[in-house]
Formats: structure tokens, sequence, C-alpha cells
């Protein structure tokens, strides 16, 4: 013990302790103070929850407001963030609360009831279904997902189809100028730079219909040793990258010459200043297609007669000759049975809202983040779900 | 202690020279024979023998490089802690708009396309406002326990299970919090749980300070008190928890620091909320700082990147704040102690 | 932190309850005396039944995957949910998706790596750092030098994270680490920092990351244990003509070895449970060894952040309870390092190791 030990009486009511009298209400008081800021500003006027609990009711209400809870997909979260004020314009009484988390979280908090509804780019599995038989996979909108690559020097869109992609992350192909590349890619020079497939770490909806594509175009190949899932599925190959999340796909992708990487259509302009290459897709008709606007709604009015009323379906490689063959519905997982009637009728006329060409899917909402519109036909099944929901 | 590096400091300056003259030839040269010829100046002398030979210069280089790679290892310690601020800093400020501070998630504008960090600001203060009446009630309360009226063999199992629990990743608490009390309880995604999980998560630290400071409180107060005659729970409350308050405070401070800074405990408990956070317990995520920083640096839109930004560097603030105003309490009461002992 | 549970000094007053002899002042407890010394022995107990509390719900719900999995968990390779949108069947009782496969090997081999690395890094930093602190630069320098310490241990570890991924992985795999893999020759030990460096995430990147993140707790631990070295076996070295840096290394470093031992794997067990920046940094790529310093890898704890989102939707809840399991097996880690730390410094030292983060 080096400390000097004060030991005479008078310390007892020495400086020290004078100094911790003075201190102690300071640095009280500053905890305080920053309870108060956060208690004590606008919470409850402008999002309309109130304090306390309301047992098992997801939804806050208070006077007729309401506040709705989204948590899920990252693809549909910042469209919910356009959504979330526009809607609370259009109608003051309510409050959507978004959150990211993936769409795995999407699905679970709709089962758990944590949320009022649950984002996702994946359908419910049939075992999350029989589960709970009152969930509903809802379609709002239809996005598309890029193949990406970075390979300085080859400015053409480079033509990919989903046998090669099956073999490059089998690891069978591994280097551009591979015969099976070239030969769909006449008269661009492709450099032997070695192939680092990309795949995304974290559970993801974009694995999932990458996946699928890759199964249904090679079903005896990818299909029949590989699942499709959330999580991605395919072998561990030497000099194999796995990203976090869709931005890592894009700046994982950037630092890597030679990669190769799937990235939903939202990040395009990201891809572009990130100098990536955007590969032309061939679909089941053998066509090689860029997604834009033309060939998306293509294959989703393909899709749009075989869209079953629960709307459990994938828009991968379809029939259309000009419809580019990896886009998917994204969903909101919604129960049917609402906690109450005032939260049911504020889900209903949220979500149709949202799937809606002349609200919530106008332009100028899906343009920012690069999805289309539901085909008509698939807009009255999705009604017909969200009027389900009581 | 004082003393103790004091003379430490002595040596420094003894062993600085020596080792300053081992790196030069000529300079050593020097030194050797300033120690000789330099003594007899005015009052004749015999010259001192030298105590003990001069150390070889195989020593000295030795020094001179053990010294040097210590001096490389500190700045290699600084280097990445103004590597990480700085990075944060030229990334942040040149597109920091102060509406930042005062717009929501939820309310996006021209400047703001993402919207601002409002909510996961009064996120944070509701979280640390909540961790510190939960776990400073809760450690504090412990920490006395500990110090004051504890036996040895309970006090030494207690103060395991406190460093044990310390030890565990806070993912694990995160788990955990997000399978027994989020699903389990069906509180949902809600500060309840989210408070919880971060008080366990620094309990054990404020259990560990509040007992240090007391037992550092000098027996002289209490002996003195109880020379008074006053009963040693009065005395406990009114002398010696009053001096040990700086270092409680301090011990507040910085498990607030570690709170805020948590993430993956945070992430299946509070999970996220665009609008401002509710007071509720249940049923309604919180935002917060952290949460940003692991989201939005890999949301599509540029905006939302530099919002990430903007959060690392309200954490960085948050945390400097609390650092600071908990070294400022120490050096303050440091001072009344050697001026105490001065007198 | 020169705190002394055992040894108060001998005034008559123990620390420990009331004196004996002091009965007339226990009598004179209230009501409400007893009641706060009470509200604070149950404070006490808080940690013992967090602590049960965490390890009976993890193993609960690890059960099910500890059934599936079998000791196989700690030697298999492939991670995989199955087809969870395909059949469900059952397998000893447990039931799980059709190919449900896990395999724990690569994200424990991760995690022992990338911490190794970064201890290699941060115990020769942090001792050096430590000692030109106490032994070379005036106190008010050191006092201001401790606030860097404060500050790294106080950065939140998304930040480092983002620093990492962002920052610092792109310029070492773009400016560094491929000179270092040109140059180095291609012998037994070396050739492991040969072939493709990577993007920027992966061991190296994680490593160093998580050294900085472990340095204050070493650094401060080290820095406060020399701290206690008696000045007199020191100035008697000196004084036996020995250098700075002889007096250093026999008295010192001998004095508190054990203690830097102790402090170092308590930053081991704070690198084996770090999550966030790792998540980051790493590329969390399941279901691989590492064929050289920079491959990617994954750790238990960024496993469970990274893949609880996925878990999620396997209805028949094996892939939670997995996790659950990788949980419950790091948490076990930890706790080991953590014990043997404090085991180790109780040896040596008085003043016991830091808790929580080294601030």
């Amino acid at each position: 013990m080096s400390k000097p030990q004060p030991r005479t009486r008078s310390h007892v009511r020495g400086f020290s302790t004078m100094r911790a009298k003075v201190l102690a209400p300071v640095a009280l008081a500053s905890v305080a103070a920053l309870a108060l800021a956060a208690c004590g500003t606008k919470t409850p006027s402008s999002t309309g929850t109130t304090a306390g609990g309301t047992g098992t009711t997801v939804a806050q209400t208070s006077g007729g407001s309401i506040t709705l809870t989204e948590a899920g997909s990252s693809l549909l979260y910042p469209l919910f963030q356009i959504w979330a004020p526009a809607y609370h314009t259009e109608h003051p009484n309510v409050t959507i609360s978004p959150a990211a988390g993936g769409s795995g979280l999407g699905i679970s908090d709709a089962i758990a009831g944590t949320v009022n509804i649950g984002a996702s780019d994946a359908y419910l599995s049939p075992g999350n279904v029989s589960k709970d038989p009152d969930l509903e996979n809802i379609p709002l909108a239809i996005s598309a997902q890029m193949v990406n690559y970075n390979l300085p020097g080859v400015t053409k869109h480079l033509n990919l189809s989903g046998q090669v992609l099956s073999q490059i992350y089998q690891g069978k192909i591994t280097t551009w100028n591979d015969p099976a590349i070239a030969a769909a890619n006449p008269g661009v020079t492709l450099p032997p730079t070695k192939i680092v497939p990309l795949h995304r770490s974290d559970g993801s909806g974009d694995s999932f219909i990458f996946t699928t594509y890759l199964s249904d175009a090679d079903p005896s190949g990818w299909g029949a040793k590989y699942h499709y899932n959330t999580n991605f599925t395919g072998p561990p190959i030497s000099g194999a990258l796995a990203e976090n999340g869709n931005g890592g796909m894009v700046t994982g992708c950037a630092a890597t010459p030679g990669c190769v990487a799937y990235i939903g259509i939202s990040y395009l302009s990201k891809t572009n200043s990130a100098g990536l290459g955007e590969a032309k897709l061939k679909n089941a008709a053998g066509n090689y297609l860029l997604p834009n606007a033309s060939t998306i709604v293509a294959e989703a009015s393909g899709f749009a007669p075989k869209t079953p009323p629960n709307e459990t379906i994938s828009l991968i490689y379809g029939p259309a000759p000009q419809g580019y063959p990896i886009i998917n519905y994204e969903y909101a997982i919604v129960s049917t049975r609402q906690p109450s009637p005032p939260t049911a009728s504020a889900v209903k006329a949220l979500l149709s809202w949202a799937s809606n060409p002349a609200d919530g899917s106008a332009p100028s909402f899906l343009n920012q983040v690069g999805f289309q519109p539901l085909p008509t036909s698939v807009v009255a099944l999705s009604t017909a779900q969200i009027n389900k929901i009581a | 202690m004082t003393s103790a590096s004091r003379a430490g400091t002595k040596g420094v300056e003894v062993g600085g020279g020596a080792g300053a003259n081992g790196t030069s030839g000529s300079g050593a040269g020097e030194g050797g024979g300033g120690g000789s010829a330099g003594g007899p100046a005015g009052v004749v002398l015999p010259p001192l023998p030298p105590l003990h030979a001069p150390p070889s210069l195989r020593r000295r280089v030795a020094n001179a490089t053990a010294w040097g790679l210590c001096a490389l290892a500190l700045a290699l310690v600084i280097a990445p802690a103004v590597w990480v601020v700085g990075g944060v800093l030229a990334r942040a400020i040149p597109h920091w708009h102060w509406s930042v501070l005062t717009t929501d998630g939820a309310q996006v504008s021209k400047t703001l396309p993402a919207g601002g960090l409002e909510g996961a600001i009064l996120g944070t203060l509701v979280i640390m406002a909540g961790v510190t009446v939960l776990a400073g009630t809760v450690g504090i309360l412990s920490g006395i326990h500990l110090a004051e009226h504890t036996k040895p063999k309970r006090g030494a199992l207690m103060r395991g299970a406190s460093e044990v629990l310390a030890g565990i990743p806070s993912i694990v608490l995160g788990y955990v919090g997000y399978l027994a009390l989020v699903v389990g309880l069906h509180w949902g995604f809600s500060l309840g749980a989210a408070l919880i999980v971060l008080s366990v998560l620094v309990v054990p630290y404020m259990a560990r300070t509040t007992e240090s400071a007391l037992r550092q409180v000098p027996t002289s107060y209490r002996e003195g008190a109880e020379a008074l005659g006053m009963p040693s729970s009065y005395a406990l409350r009114r002398i010696v928890l009053r001096s040990a308050l700086p270092g409680i405070m301090t011990g507040i401070l910085v498990s607030l620091a570690i709170a805020i800074g948590e993430t993956a405990p945070l992430l299946y408990t509070a999970n996220y909320n665009d609008a401002l956070p509710g007071l509720a317990l249940t049923h309604q995520g919180v935002p917060y700082l952290t949460y940003a920083v692991w989201t939005f640096y890999n949301l599509p839109s540029s905006a939302s990147v530099e919002l990430s930004y903007d959060a690392a560097l309200l954490l960085i603030v948050l945390v400097l704040i609390l650092i600071i105003v908990a070294r400022v309490i120490v050096s303050l009461t440091q001072r009344n102690a050697e001026t105490n002992t001065g007198r | 932190m020169s705190t002394d549970p055992g040894t108060p000094p001998p005034g008559f007053l123990l620390a420990d309850g009331p004196p004996a002899g002091l009965g007339s002042s226990r009598r004179r407890f209230g009501l409400g005396e007893r009641g706060l010394r009470g509200l604070a022995a149950s404070a006490a107990v808080v940690p013992l039944i967090a602590l049960a509390a965490v390890l009976g719900v993890l193993i609960y719900k690890a059960l099910p995957a500890m059934r599936y999995n079998g000791l196989g968990f700690f030697t298999r390779l492939a991670w995989s949910e199955g087809n969870t949108y395909g059949g469900i069947s059952h397998a000893g009782g447990v039931t799980h998706p059709v190919g449900a496969t896990y395999g724990g090997l690569s994200l424990v081999l991760g995690t022992l790596m990338s911490s190794a690395i970064a201890l290699v890094i941060a115990v020769p930093l942090s001792v050096g750092a430590a000692l030109a602190i106490v032994e070379k630069l005036p106190t008010r320098l050191s006092r201001s030098l401790g606030f860097f310490l404060e500050l790294l241990a106080g950065i939140p570890s998304v930040v480092f994270g983002l620093w990492g991924v962002i920052t610092f992985g792109p310029i070492l795999s773009r400016d560094v680490t491929p000179f270092i893999a040109r140059v180095l020759p291609n012998v037994p030990v070396l050739s492991w920092f040969k072939g493709n460096v990577g993007a920027g995430e992966g061991l190296l990147t994680s490593g160093i990351v998580l050294a900085i993140m472990v340095v204050p707790i070493i650094a401060a631990t080290t820095r406060d244990l020399l701290r206690q070295v008696p000045v007199l076996p020191k100035e008697g070295a000196r004084a036996l003509g020995m250098s700075d840096w002889e007096v250093t290394r026999r008295v010192s470093l001998r004095w508190v070895g054990a203690g830097i031992i102790g402090a170092s794997v308590l930053g081991l067990a704070r690198a084996l449970g770090e999550t966030m920046a790792v998540a980051m940094v790493s590329g969390a790529i399941l279901g691989t060894i590492p064929t050289n310093i920079y491959a990617t890898f994954t750790t238990i704890a960024a496993t469970i952040v990274s893949q609880l989102d996925s878990a999620l939707t396997d209805s028949t809840g094996l892939a939670v309870s997995t996790l659950a399991e990788a949980a419950l097996v790091i948490m076990v880690i930890t706790l080991l390092a953590n014990i043997g730390a404090r085991v180790l410094v109780r040896r040596v030292s008085t003043a016991g190791l830091p808790v929580g983060r080294g601030i």
C-alpha cells in the first residue's frame, strides 16, 4: 500500500469530503439531465405512443392513434423508411415504425407477434405455415437481383447463365477465360483472372432467390446437390469470400478483382459507382437480359397467372421470353389474427395502400429502390389476402 | 503510490541520460571524460573512484534498443486510437448537419434523405438512464454488501460469480435475453429486455468499483466516527459512503460508457424503431446509436452510410464525455488526497 | 487500482462488518437499517442468480441440438440448416429439416486462431507500452497517455468494426499484405503468410482489430502491476550496476510476470468472445478452415449474430437450438480463460484483475 492514508480526525470533515459533496450532485445532475432530455421531448405527441405496455397488444394505441411496427428484410427497410413519413402525412393517426434485421427476423417476429408486419424477401416455408396457419405472405412489390463482377478492362455486360454460375459457385469453373464463359461472350476478350465467388455470410432473402435460380437453371447439378435456403447452401470452395449484407457484397466485390456477387437491385447506384460490371442473365427462353423495368415487368407478368391464392411462389427462371430470370415478391408477413380490431384495420389499410400502384407502389416511391409494382392480377390476390386479416 | 512514482521519475532521468549517451559513440566518450576531468574546477578534491565500471557497449546498446522498442510499442498502442477517431471524424465531418440531432429516422428531407438520429440519440440516453437506475442500484448495493457486511467466504463466492459473469461474451447475454425475455416471456423487442441484459452486463463492474471505493476510505474515518459513538450504519452512510462517492460515480460513468457501446446484446432485445423511443418497458423496440452504425453502413443509399458515420461520431463523443468526466472526478479527489497529506 | 480486499490497515475496526465488541451499536439498527442490509445482501446475489439463469436457459435451449449434433459438432466442418423449405424428419426424438448438419469445427478453430493472433500482437505491445509509461515517462505524461488507453477501451466495438471493414482492411490488403505475401520465402511457418491476400476481411485483419481491442486490458493491468513493484529491489539492482533495462527485465518483469500472463489470458477471454467487430471484419464464412493468414473465417460469437436471422426461419427450431449450443461452448471457453487468469494473478498480486473491459 503505497497510497498515503490520512489518519487524523480532522480529515473526517476534510477537504476531500467537501469536494465529494460538491461533485456528486454535479455528476448526478448530469445523469438526471440526460434522463430528462430523453423523457422530456416530444415523444408522446409525435409518435402517439403511451408509456406503459399494453399487455399482449403490439401496436400502441391511445386516443385513436396507432403505431405499427415493422421489422425484417433489409431490402424492404429503405422502402418502409420512405413509406413511413409519407403514410403518416396521409394518415396522421398512424405511425409506422420500421426496422431492418433480415428476412428471417421478419418471419420469426411475425410468428412470435413481436411486430405487426414482418418483411421478407422469401416466402414462408411449409414448416412455418403448418406451425402457424394464421400467417400469410402478402407481396407488396417486386424486386430483382443483379449478378455483378469486378473485371477491370471488360466494359461490355457479360452474358452469364445459371449453369455457368452454378459451376462457378461449385468451384468447377475457376477462371474468367473459361471456355464456358467465352462461348457465351463472343467478341469479348476475357482475362485469365481467377474467379472469386462471393456469397452472403448472414441469412438473407438474396441467398434464397439466388440459390433458387441456380437450382432451377441447373436442376441436375446444383438443384440435386444443394438446397435453396436463406442460408447460403453451396459447398465451401477455396478462395470464396462471404460478405455481410448487400453493402458488404458491393464493397467486398469492389476490393476483389475477379469477384462475382449477387446483389439486390436497390444497390444499382452503389454497384455503378463502385465500378462493378452487371451481367446479362440467361433466362429459360435462352435470352441474355439485364434487370430493368421492362424485363422485370415482363417476367412478373409471366408469373402473374401462375401465382396461387396464397401467393407462395418463386419468380425465378420463368417462361417469359423477355423476362429477367431472378425477380421476387417482397413479402409482408402478417398474421390474420391481429390483437385488436383497430390494429387489424390499420394493418389492412397500410398493406392495401402499400401494394396499390397509385399509392405506395407509385414510381415516386419504388424508383428510389429499383422495385416494380405488382401486376394488377397479383394486386387482386394480395387484396384478397389482406381482407382475411381481422 | 505517489512516492513510488516520484522515485521512478528520477530514475527515468538518470537512465534517459545514459540511454542517450549510449546511442551516439562520441557522446558516450564525452560523458566518460567529463566524469574524470571535469571535476576539479576551483576546489581541489581527489577524483572519486567510480563506484562500478561503466556498462559495456553491448549492454548499453541492449538498453537503448529495449527502451526504443518499448517507445515503439507505446506509439503503436496509441496510434490506433488516433486513427480510429480520426477516421470517423474525417468521414463524418464533411457531410455533418446539425439537424441530424433533431430529426428522427422517419423524418426524411432534402438535406437528410435517410432521416436523422434523434430517435437513436434519445434511445441511447433512455438506455443510459435506465441502466443507471437499475444497474446502479443493484451494483452499488451489492458493492456495499461485499465491502461492509459479508463474511469473507461468502463474499469470495459472490465476487467470483460477479467476475465470471463479467467475462461472459455480451452476445451470449443478448441471445439469452432474446430467448428468455423477448420470446419466452413475450415481452417483444423492448426497453425492458434491453435494460435487463445491459444491467447484467455492467452490474459486476459497478459492484467492483463500489467495493474498492469503499475499501479505499481510510480506516481513520471509521475510527473517528466510532470514537464519536456513531453507530457503524450511520457512519457508513454519513462518512464512508460520502468519501467513497467519487469512486462510485466514476464506476457508474465507466459502466455507462461500456453500456452505450454495446451492440450484440441489444440487436435481438431492443431491436430498433425508426420513430422516437417511448418509455414503454415491453412491446416496443428502442432505437440506439450502435444499431445505426451496424445497420446503416450496409444500406443502399449513401445518406444511410453517412448516418452510420454520424452515429459513430456521436458514440465516440458520448464515450469521451463519460471518460473525461470520470477522469476529472478522479483527478480532483486525488489532488485533495495529496493536499491533505501535505498538511 | 490498489484495491486490496484482504489487507486493510491494522485498525481495530475491520472492513468486514461491525467489530465483535460493539454489540451496542448493532442493537441500534432500526427497521430501515435492517431493510437496507437485506436489500444490499439480495443485490449481491444478483450476479449469482444471473449466472445460473444464463446457464439454465442456454442448456435448456441447447438440449435438442446437443442430442442431434452429438460430439460430432466439434469435429464436423459443414454447417447447413438443411432444406428448411422441404421435408421435416425426426431423429432421436429431435425434429429437424432434411439434411441439417451442424459442424462447429470451423467456428471453434476460427475463434482460437483469431484470438491467438490478437494475443501475439497485443501482449508485446501492451507490455512494452506499460513499461515505457511506468519506467520512462514523467507522471503527468503517463497519466494523459492513460487517457488513450481508456479511449481505446471505450470505443464501441461496432466502431472498430466499421473502421476495420471500411478503412483499415482495404488499406491492409491493397498496400501491405500483397508485398508481404510476395517477399516472404515459401518455407514452413512463413508460407502461412503467402497466397491470396483477399479483400481485407479475414484472420489477419480480425487479429489486428482484436489486438487493438484487448491492448487496453493487458496494458492497463500490466501498468498497474508494474507500479506496485517495490522501489527497494529496483534501487538495489541499480546499485549493483545494472542498466535500466536490466533492472526492468530482472526485477520488475520477474516481479509481475505471472500477473502479465494473467492479464493476457483475460485479454484472450475478451478476444474469444468479441462479436460485432469480428462479425464485420472476419468475412463470417462458415465451414472452411483458413489456408493462410488472410483467409476469411468465422468465430462462434460472430456466427451467433450473423446466423440467428436465418436460424429463425427453421420452423423446427433446431437452428436456434444449435446457436444456443454454440453460445454454451463460447461461454464455457471464456469462463475457463477468465477463471484461469484470475487464479494466476491472485497468486502474485493482491490487486486482482479488472472486471469489465479494462477502462
